[in-house]
């Protein structure tokens, strides 16, 4: 394990806490609306700037991130009922709508906001490294797992013990019959896309404090995105985590160990998980 | 009740529904009845509002307004239950979800997770296990307490004998009849023509997607002519 120590291990660890933020939302819609949604890493990237905005002139990273969220959340109302809506059913031309969205977004991202790096501004306290364990490590990366871990919790219990969670693992399972037994799914389809749509805001504020932000990061948060969902199995909370902490601690093994393989340390596991089963390592048939 | 009136049902360009038309009165317990692939399913499915099959034509009116071209949840608002072929159960909820999902579990007016739960005593047994650790039995108790959740004043079931032992096809014919004595009507797709004979007041028989014989149940089951052409019991 020749310069793999501690550090890259925790790096590892809040990278996945990311990716599961962005993942999760992803997933959510993967696995009720079967909507392969390209545009999510435009939605991360969206969100980003909006914090990024808010927090600069407000000068608050809660607002930024909430703000993020909501803007997000309202995009993806739109791009659900606006677009979406005219596609149901047709899966092949869902991915190309939000593929072209994510298209038209990242370009006008980059009219508004250039092609020059930013950051969103971290809160003071939030700043800085603490130490422990004989080591300093950045204190706002130790938030990102915090957050990562709490978004968890939440959208474990959302999903698990409340029946707007019951109701989407019912839509999960089979749209079909729920929508017989009297559920108006199209709205829970709606509000699950708005949530997950938030996440990737989420995403974005967060991630924009420690990746920055700039044109691609949208493309590259989406592949990770894709194979934390890939891995994990479509619609599972669970493997929305466990892939993210594969992807994350395969990313950073990989640059660390075989920096001229690190694409494929993440991508080969992924084929090989995918070749034994191809639903993912929690997936289920529908 | 339900009137379902000269309906064309198709899948793709498949003429499945060719003009079928059914009536199911107040408390009354009517059998679909045919071989495999004349339309009976179909029928169920056209009725719910669930695509496939496309209705291109015909009337379905229940409580004397009309409801084709609704979508599945507002049918099931109106008072339409659903007992689905192959129960179509949830794999990710436990029992009791299957119930509150639908109906909050704080609710008290007409069916209850406790009455469920008093009607169907095994169900309340299971209440933690998932939808796919039941046995054929209990899923098929679970389809029909699900169904009832919404309060229905007709059900449709779709096969429920299906796959089951022949002490449970007992056990659900009592329900049936308990269902009907509670005032329910109940459309009732069988394959089991002396289950469907046990529990229906009238029985239609169904040959490719029309309504080609209607009897009262007693009258059926002593007409050997009619049951061997239509249905190929000797």
């Amino acid at each position: 394990m020749s310069g793999l120590n501690a550090f890259q291990l925790l790096n590892g660890l809040t990278f996945a806490a990311l990716l599961f933020i962005v993942a999760s939302g992803f997933t959510l819609i993967f696995g009720l609306l079967r909507i392969v949604n390209l545009a999510h890493g435009a939605l991360y990237l969206l969100g980003g700037y909006a914090a990024y905005a808010t927090a600069s002139a407000s000068g608050s990273f809660l607002a930024g991130m909430l703000a993020a969220m909501l803007a997000v959340a309202v995009m993806g109302l739109v791009l659900d009922q606006g677009l979406l809506r005219f596609v149901r059913g047709h899966e092949l031309r869902q991915v190309l709508l939000t593929l072209g969205v994510g298209l038209v977004l990242n370009d006008m991202m980059l009219v508004v906001f250039g092609g020059d790096t930013y950051t969103v501004p971290a809160p003071e306290f939030l700043r800085g490294a603490l130490r422990f364990a004989g080591m300093f490590y950045p204190k706002y990366r130790l938030f990102v797992l915090v957050l990562g871990i709490v978004i968890f919790i939440l959208l474990w219990l959302l999903l698990n013990r409340t029946r707007l969670g019951a109701l989407i693992r019912a839509g999960v399972d089979d749209p079909e019959t729920i929508e017989a037994m009297g559920i108006n799914i199209r709205r829970i389809f709606l509000l699950t896309f708005m949530l997950g749509a938030a996440l990737a805001g989420l995403g974005g504020a967060v991630g924009g404090a420690f990746l920055t932000l700039y044109p691609s990061a949208d493309a590259e948060i989406l592949v990770f995105s894709l194979a934390v969902v890939i891995i994990g199995g479509r619609g599972s909370l669970v493997g929305a985590a466990v892939g993210a902490l594969m992807v994350g601690m395969l990313n950073t093994v990989g640059q660390v160990m075989f920096p001229e393989f690190a694409y494929f340390v993440i991508f080969g596991p992924m084929a090989a998980i995918l070749a034994f089963r191809p639903l993912g390592l929690f997936g289920r048939t529908a | 009740m339900l009137e379902v009136a000269d309906i064309h049902s198709f899948y793709g360009e498949a003429h499945v529904l060719q003009g079928a038309s059914l009536t199911v009165g107040k408390s009354e317990v009517v059998a679909l009845l045919g071989r495999n692939g004349m339309g009976k399913t179909t029928l169920i499915r056209s009725v719910m509002g669930v695509s496939p099959p496309n209705v291109r034509s015909g009337q379905v009116t229940f409580k004397g307004e009309a409801i084709l071209g609704l979508a599945p949840h507002l049918i099931a608002k109106r008072g339409v239950g659903y007992v689905p072929q192959g129960r179509r159960l949830f794999p990710s909820l436990t029992v009791t979800e299957h119930l509150t999902v639908l109906k909050p579990a704080a609710a008290t007016h007409g069916w209850t997770v406790a009455k469920a739960f008093e009607f169907f005593p095994r169900l309340g047994e299971r209440r933690y296990h998932r939808g796919n650790q039941l046995s054929g039995g209990e899923r098929q108790m679970l389809a029909v307490a699900r169904a009832l959740m919404i309060d229905p004043e007709l059900i449709l079931m779709d096969e429920p004998s299906e796959g089951l032992a022949p002490v449970m096809v007992q056990h659900l014919e009592g329900i049936i009849a308990e269902l009907k004595a509670a005032g329910l009507s109940i459309l009732l797709v069988e394959q089991n023509l002396y289950s469907a004979l046990a529990v229906a007041d009238r029985v239609y028989i169904l040959e490719t997607g029309r309504v080609v014989h209607e009897a009262s149940a007693a009258a059926i089951g002593a007409d050997p002519e009619t049951l061997t052409q239509f249905l190929g019991v000797h």
